[in-house]
């Protein structure tokens, strides 16, 4: 065979490697329990960390002592804050469970009040009837919510096991890794690969580490606000507020329903209503007027109409998990998009 | 014509030898230790081209630098005004050998076009530090990318010094010229 033969031959070989790998690698990770979810939590944990590592390795620590190191500094963490949190968790879950088909019939009761008003005004010109479904659907998610949380329990487990453990390997060798696939890459295709992993790995990085920092932000402000205020639920209501707001627009909303409507049902004051509403203001203005002008705004770059259908088509495709990612995605097709316009038709031109 | 651009002022004895040998005796990477030497041999990438295969472009975004570990490379450029004929506008620069590098004006230019095309010779090996790589080594260890960057800094300089005499010289030429 000729030179030019051997070579085309090696270019085909390694151009159906990396696409082979990819597959594979898609196919594992979507096939199979909890790796989709692993991975892409691995990914986040990695892409947190990687700085703090390479900041002690710039001190001269080598970075599998700093990568070891921090993993366990972190675990220590983790088991002292379950250990302080968990009995709070447990009592504010189990009066959860004890008190929701109260809040569930109070929401009922709103809605048929609703319902009434708005029937009244609209005088026969169209009957709203959404309350009796609402009863039903509300009803048998909630009596579901808690019989499916042994299985959501120890499917988190394993997501919590898996994660750090694939994050541990893609902080350490994650750039080794990626320089192995780099290689099967074909030369005619390298540098631009090159950069388009890098300008990926900075965009990603930057606004996986800015959205951790606002729903960290938020979490603790609503946490905080709303156990000074004495309401109650003040933990499980500023996780789910940290972390609803990594849903771009909408989430911020979605994060305050259920303190609103405990609000309204249990007939609290007016001044405390006001106190909640205040608690998620505060936590919302300093979200849109710190945080992401100074942190996310510098990082993606799209355009707000874009943003809203990226989240609606992740909404369709992948759930709640599709609203968070979508926008990193789109990143991504950005970038990837971009790359090959630059190579294949600009340059061509 | 444009032979001094190219031709490697920094050039050393260039037989094949290991990766961390040849980072070495490059001058970007001549001051460094041998433990930033080998942090640096697990960042750049080893290439492997044949003969005639091209490396990069001239007009594509370049990325950073190639050093030669073996093998051959030759340097051409499209002259502008030649139409659709590009055979006929291509001038060969330079031929470089093993332990010369080139592009690494890409290192420091942010979307930079590459302003000639690199060819494989013969069948080249290619050490490949791109600009990725050196923020990679700022970041994770300052110290050896200082040395780097200063490096690379005073071969910029020189290459521009080179450019500048060059310039000089032409135009004295052509004032010459024109006064005849």
């Amino acid at each position: 065979m000729d030179t030019v033969g051997m070579y085309n031959r090696e270019r085909i070989i390694k151009s159906a490697a990396v696409g082979g790998i990819i597959v594979l690698c898609a196919l594992i990770i979507l096939k199979v329990d909890n790796i989709l979810l692993s991975f892409i939590l691995a990914f986040v944990i990695s892409y947190l960390l990687a700085p703090v590592v390479n900041a002690a390795e710039r001190t001269g620590i080598s970075r599998k002592v700093a990568v070891a190191g921090l993993f366990l500094f972190l675990t220590a963490l983790f088991a002292t804050g379950i250990y302080l949190l968990l009995p709070v968790v447990t009592a504010q879950v189990s009066a959860l469970r004890s008190e929701l088909p109260h809040f569930i019939d109070g929401v009922s009761k709103l809605l048929i009040t609703a319902e009434t008003r708005i029937n009244a005004i609209l005088s026969g010109v169209y009957q709203l009837d959404v309350s009796a479904t609402a009863n039903r659907v509300l009803s048998g998610l909630s009596g579901q919510m808690f019989e499916d949380l042994p299985r959501y329990t120890s499917s988190s487990l394993a997501v919590l096991i898996l994660a750090p453990f694939f994050a541990f390997f893609m902080v350490l060798d994650g750039q080794a890794a990626a320089k192995k696939i780099l290689e099967l890459v074909p030369n005619n295709l390298f540098e631009p690969a090159l950069n388009l992993k890098h300008r990926m790995n900075a965009q990603l990085g930057g606004y996986i580490r800015a959205r951790l920092l606002e729903a960290g932000i938020v979490c603790l402000v609503v946490w905080l606000g709303l156990a000074v205020i004495g309401f109650p639920y003040a933990v499980l209501l500023g996780t789910f507020a940290g972390l609803t707001n990594l849903i771009p627009y909408i989430g911020p909303i979605i994060g305050a329903v259920p303190a609103i409507l405990m609000t309204l049902v249990t007939g609290a004051s007016g001044l405390t209503v006001l106190a909640v509403v205040a608690v998620y203001t505060v936590a919302q203005l300093i979200d849109n007027f710190v945080i992401i002008p100074l942190v996310v705004a510098r990082i993606v770059d799209l355009h707000p109409v874009v943003v809203v259908i990226v989240i609606i088509v992740g909404a369709q495709l992948a759930g709640i998990i599709g609203m968070i990612i979508s926008i990193p995605v789109a990143c991504i097709l950005k970038l990837t998009a971009m790359a090959i316009y630059e190579h294949l038709v600009e340059f061509g031109n | 014509m444009t032979d001094y651009l190219w031709k490697n002022l920094f050039k050393r004895t260039p037989p094949e030898k290991a990766l961390h040998a040849i980072l070495r005796e490059n001058i970007l990477f001549e001051d460094l230790t041998s433990k930033q030497l080998r942090f640096v041999s697990n960042i750049v990438h080893l290439r492997k081209y044949s003969s005639n295969e091209t490396i990069f472009r001239q007009g594509e975004i370049g990325v950073g630098m190639y050093i030669i570990v073996s093998g051959s490379v030759t340097i051409s450029a499209q002259q502008a005004n030649r139409g659709a004929d590009k055979e006929a506008g291509k001038t060969i620069i330079t031929r470089l050998g093993s332990g010369d590098f080139f592009g690494e004006l890409a290192l420091v230019e942010e979307n930079g076009r590459r302003s000639a095309t690199a060819e494989a010779a013969e069948t080249t090996e290619l050490i490949g530090f791109f600009k990725p790589d050196l923020l990679e080594i700022l970041e994770r260890n300052p110290l050896a990318g200082v040395k780097i960057t200063l490096r690379l800094g005073e071969v910029l300089g020189r290459r521009l010094r080179e450019t500048t005499e060059r310039v000089s010289v032409l135009e004295e030429q052509l004032k010459r010229n024109r006064a005849e």
